[in-house]
């Protein structure tokens, strides 16, 4: 049994090892292509890495590299701003961003967050909801520990120091598990999306009669709230709201 | 009138008659002229009948619908100039007609040199009795013949905005002249776009009107672009012409008199039918441009340093409605900064339409390095010629800002992120890629939520109580040796006495019971196999294990209380005490054994 189990792991890791090489087989050839300046064999190159079930902040900002150099601006974006969801502080990612976002049409001015609602993002957006879950179980753990050791210790004086370090355990391990509660239904509601259509009219209601509401142009990020038959319900940064066809926007978040 | 006819017959034929008559090649002529073609029943027609070469027998038709008043006479006239000879010889009738209706006049003939020739018929309509018979035509009349204004227009259907052009002409006949002439109403042209070109000098051009040969002149030139689609009215053109116009006067030298009027004429109005234009494909970004069109967006510089400028040119060159449509408008990345396009127009108007190059120039400058995508133009218009929509479209341009600072207009997105954070990790330069891949499956299971989740969440919560417990009643076990020995007990009693403690009660099967789980008991303990329980071999037993006297003397007393019981009556408090008893002796035996 215990000998099967050695071996299955062997093979695992055998199998992972053989993806992992290949892959990096492939995005050295990315590297190499766009440094040869062949721009669209290097996407190729990438795209196939991510086929292969892997991928990482720098395959996707490598791909949104590729493509800002064959100056396609709405996959560059989207491509950075995948790059930026795995590892939202590579100040890299944010500065080619920048570059990718200069050369889109719509200036959208953002709504302006209120500082307690900045401060709640921040303090959340530190770690993602996985991490602040995990947390939540050491907390607890380090709570319980502390509670037995009150028992446990003879002394009054750690005792007490013991009661005190389980109550605040406890109190920290809530904390976290309400940060990570929040976090993952903010992960899940967070639907961006990027606009790969050249000029698309946003209209009042999910059908080609209804209004239109406003125009936006490649490359512009949007925010999906809602959906109905091929129609998504977006919203811009400064909250304006409308319905357009999903064939013109692609999702950042499809892994 | 007839009088001074007669007068200059006599005149002409005295003059001529010194001169040698001599024919000449020309063709023959004998033709018929009526006076009047239509007349008053109370008026008088006078019929000629000229003839260019001298003949015989002469007949005049029959006149029978007609009095005749007074004729034949003749005329001749011959003259020489320049060794050539004119001659014409006129018999002439005055007829007055008998009544209304409309009579032909038959032929004459003549013979002339052996040949007989004849006049065409004619037919003359009588009408009923005028005021002024026999009146000369008055100026007017003869300027309503001789002159006409006309309103030429090129097409009568156009799409709308397509151009057309009107050409006002005025014919004049070469019998009257004119003298001078004034517009009195300038037409306006309402529902169009109009142009008018005008010109310093008016040329006489030969033409000709309805078959006749005219002198015109082109008074007026207009492009019209119509605004409207449906019939649309081209109001007319009044001009006052000063005419003079021969009398049938003439002057002591025989040259005629010709009399001064003016005359207010006309031109009619015209109707166009304006035809819109197809919606059928009729593309969204259509901005009403009709003709025919090129679009050409061209830049200064491609590549230039931040806070220098660039010129962008959006030009459409071509034929149609230049100066009436909107330029299509350039759209650049709104991180350029664009000022307002400055318009400029190039354009001929030609009787044909507009012609040349309308543009938009616009001046950009980038603030921040950077490439800067330059979208197509689009730009579509209607040929009318092909009747059909078409689209061009330019090529995107690519501007590289190669030196300047680097944005700090971040996205919206990462609007939080300070600036000085993309300054220092990419100095200002576009990132190479990223090297180290660090791959990480894709398909990444969850752990928040899931029950595994939860298990590992509640799993120490009931680690406390279980501690608890455990660590309690350890401490319990170690305390209390007297519980101790009571548990045992109980632990005894309810191995062996168990059966006894259901039959309590019933006298009988308890002390049966009871019998047998003390015997049970020995025979556990002491590991008897036989069945065989005597009392003394009992007490001999337990005193060479070393049992205390009064512990046996309970256990024989025991034994004998359940041989008793079975032959006397027995209380149930009895049979209590005896049990208990039985459960101390046995616990208090096992201590012992």
């Amino acid at each position: 049994m215990n000998m099967k189990r050695y071996i299955l792991a062997y093979v695992l890791f055998c199998f992972s090892a053989i993806l992992y090489g290949q892959s990096q087989e492939l995005f050295d050839k990315g590297v190499q292509a766009y440094n040869d300046g062949k721009y669209s064999e290097a996407i190729s190159h990438y795209e196939d890495v991510i086929k292969s079930g892997v991928h990482s902040e720098a395959v996707y900002f490598n791909l949104g590299n590729c493509y800002y150099k064959l100056n396609q601006t709405a996959p560059s974006i989207y491509y950075y701003e995948k790059a930026l969801l795995l590892d939202p502080d590579d100040t890299e990612i944010k500065n080619n961003l920048a570059f990718a976002k200069q050369m889109t049409l719509d200036a959208i001015e953002e709504m302006p967050q209120t500082g307690l609602a900045k401060l709640s993002q921040n303090i959340t957006g530190a770690m993602t909801y996985e991490q602040w879950g995990l947390g939540s179980i050491i907390f607890i753990f380090l709570a319980v520990f502390a509670f037995i050791l009150y028992y446990f210790l003879s002394y009054s004086n750690y005792k007490r120091v013991a009661l005190v370090s389980s109550a605040v355990s406890v109190l920290l391990g809530i904390v976290s598990f309400a940060f990570a509660y929040s976090g993952q239904q903010s992960y899940y509601s967070d639907q961006p999306a990027i606009v790969f259509a050249e000029e698309i009219t946003v209209r009042s209601e999910p059908n080609r009669r209804s209004e239109p509401v406003f125009e936006l142009h490649e490359g512009t990020k949007v925010q999906v709230l809602d959906q109905l038959e091929d129609w998504q319900k977006i919203q811009l940064v400064n909250g304006q709201e409308g319905w357009l066809h999903d064939s013109e926007i692609r999702l950042i978040k499809d892994f | 009138m007839i009088r001074s006819l007669k007068t200059y017959c006599l005149l002409i034929s005295l003059l001529c008659v010194s001169v040698v008559w001599a024919q000449d090649d020309e063709g023959v002529v004998f033709e018929m002229k009526a006076s009047a073609e239509s007349l008053g029943v109370n008026e008088k027609l006078r019929l000629d009948f000229r003839m260019n070469q001298d003949g015989d027998n002469f007949s005049p038709p029959d006149f029978q619908d007609f009095i005749l008043i007074m004729g034949p006479t003749q005329s001749i006239s011959s003259s020489w100039i320049n060794g050539k000879r004119t001659y014409s010889k006129t018999y002439t009738y005055i007829l007055k007609p008998t009544r209304l209706g409309t009579f032909k006049v038959g032929q004459a003939s003549i013979e002339i040199d052996g040949k007989i020739y004849k006049t065409i018929a004619k037919n003359i309509k009588v009408t009923s009795a005028v005021e002024r018979p026999n009146s000369e035509p008055t100026a007017d009349d003869i300027a309503d013949a001789n002159l006409h204004l006309v309103a030429e227009v090129s097409k009568s259907k156009p799409y709308l905005n397509e151009a057309i052009s009107v050409v006002y002409k005025l014919y004049v006949s070469p019998s009257i002249t004119v003298s001078n002439f004034r517009p009195l109403d300038n037409p306006k042209y309402n529902n169009f776009w109009s142009q008018d070109m005008a010109f310093s000098t008016y040329n006489v051009q030969n033409g000709s009107y309805q078959g006749k040969p005219y002198r015109y002149v082109v008074l007026k030139r207009v492009v019209l672009y119509p605004q409207k689609s449906g019939p649309l009215e081209i109001a007319p053109l009044t001009l006052e012409v000063s005419l003079n116009v021969p009398t049938n006067r003439r002057d002591f030298f025989g040259g005629r008199i010709y009399k001064q009027t003016t005359k207010v004429v006309s031109a009619g109005k015209r109707n166009i039918q304006v035809r819109p234009l197809p919606e059928n494909g009729k593309p969204a970004n259509f901005s009403g441009a009709v003709g025919d069109f090129d679009l050409k967006v061209t830049t200064s510089k491609n590549s230039l340093n931040a806070q220098e400028s660039l010129q962008a040119k959006v030009e459409v060159s071509g034929k149609g409605n230049l100066k009436l449509f909107q330029l299509p408008d350039l759209q650049v990345p709104s991180s350029l900064e664009v000022y307002e396009p400055e318009y400029e127009e190039n354009v001929r108007t030609t009787i044909s339409g507009m012609q040349g190059k309308v543009s938009n120039s616009y001046t950009v400058v980038p603030e921040y390095r950077g490439k800067y995508p330059i979208p197509p133009v689009n730009f579509t218009f209607f040929n009318p010629e092909s009747g059909k929509y078409e689209n061009l479209s330019s090529g995107e341009i690519i501007i590289d800002v190669l030196e300047g600072p680097v944005s700090s207009a971040i996205s919206n997105a990462n609007a939080d992120i300070p600036d000085k954070v993309i300054v220092e990790s990419g100095k200002g330069q576009f990132s190479f890629l990223k090297l180290d891949p660090n791959f990480m499956p894709i398909v990444r299971e969850p752990f928040f939520g899931t029950s595994r989740y939860y298990t590992w969440l509640f799993a120490p919560i009931l680690l406390i109580p279980l501690v608890l417990f455990v660590r309690r009643k350890r401490r319990e076990i170690a305390e209390d040796v007297e519980g101790n020995k009571l548990r045992r007990a109980n632990k005894l009693a309810r191995k062996y006495l168990s059966t006894a403690k259901k039959e309590l009660g019933d006298k009988e099967a308890f002390y049966v019971a009871l019998e047998k789980a003390l015997h049970n008991y020995l025979k556990a303990k002491l590991r008897i196999e036989t069945s065989e329980f005597s009392k003394d071999k009992i007490i001999g037993l337990l005193s060479d294990k070393s049992v205390s006297q009064t512990n046996i003397d309970h256990f024989v007393a025991l034994l004998k209380n359940c041989e008793m019981a079975r032959y006397s009556p027995f209380s149930r408090v009895q049979m209590q005490q005896d049990y208990q008893q039985a459960s101390d002796v046995i616990s208090s035996l096992d201590k012992q054994l």
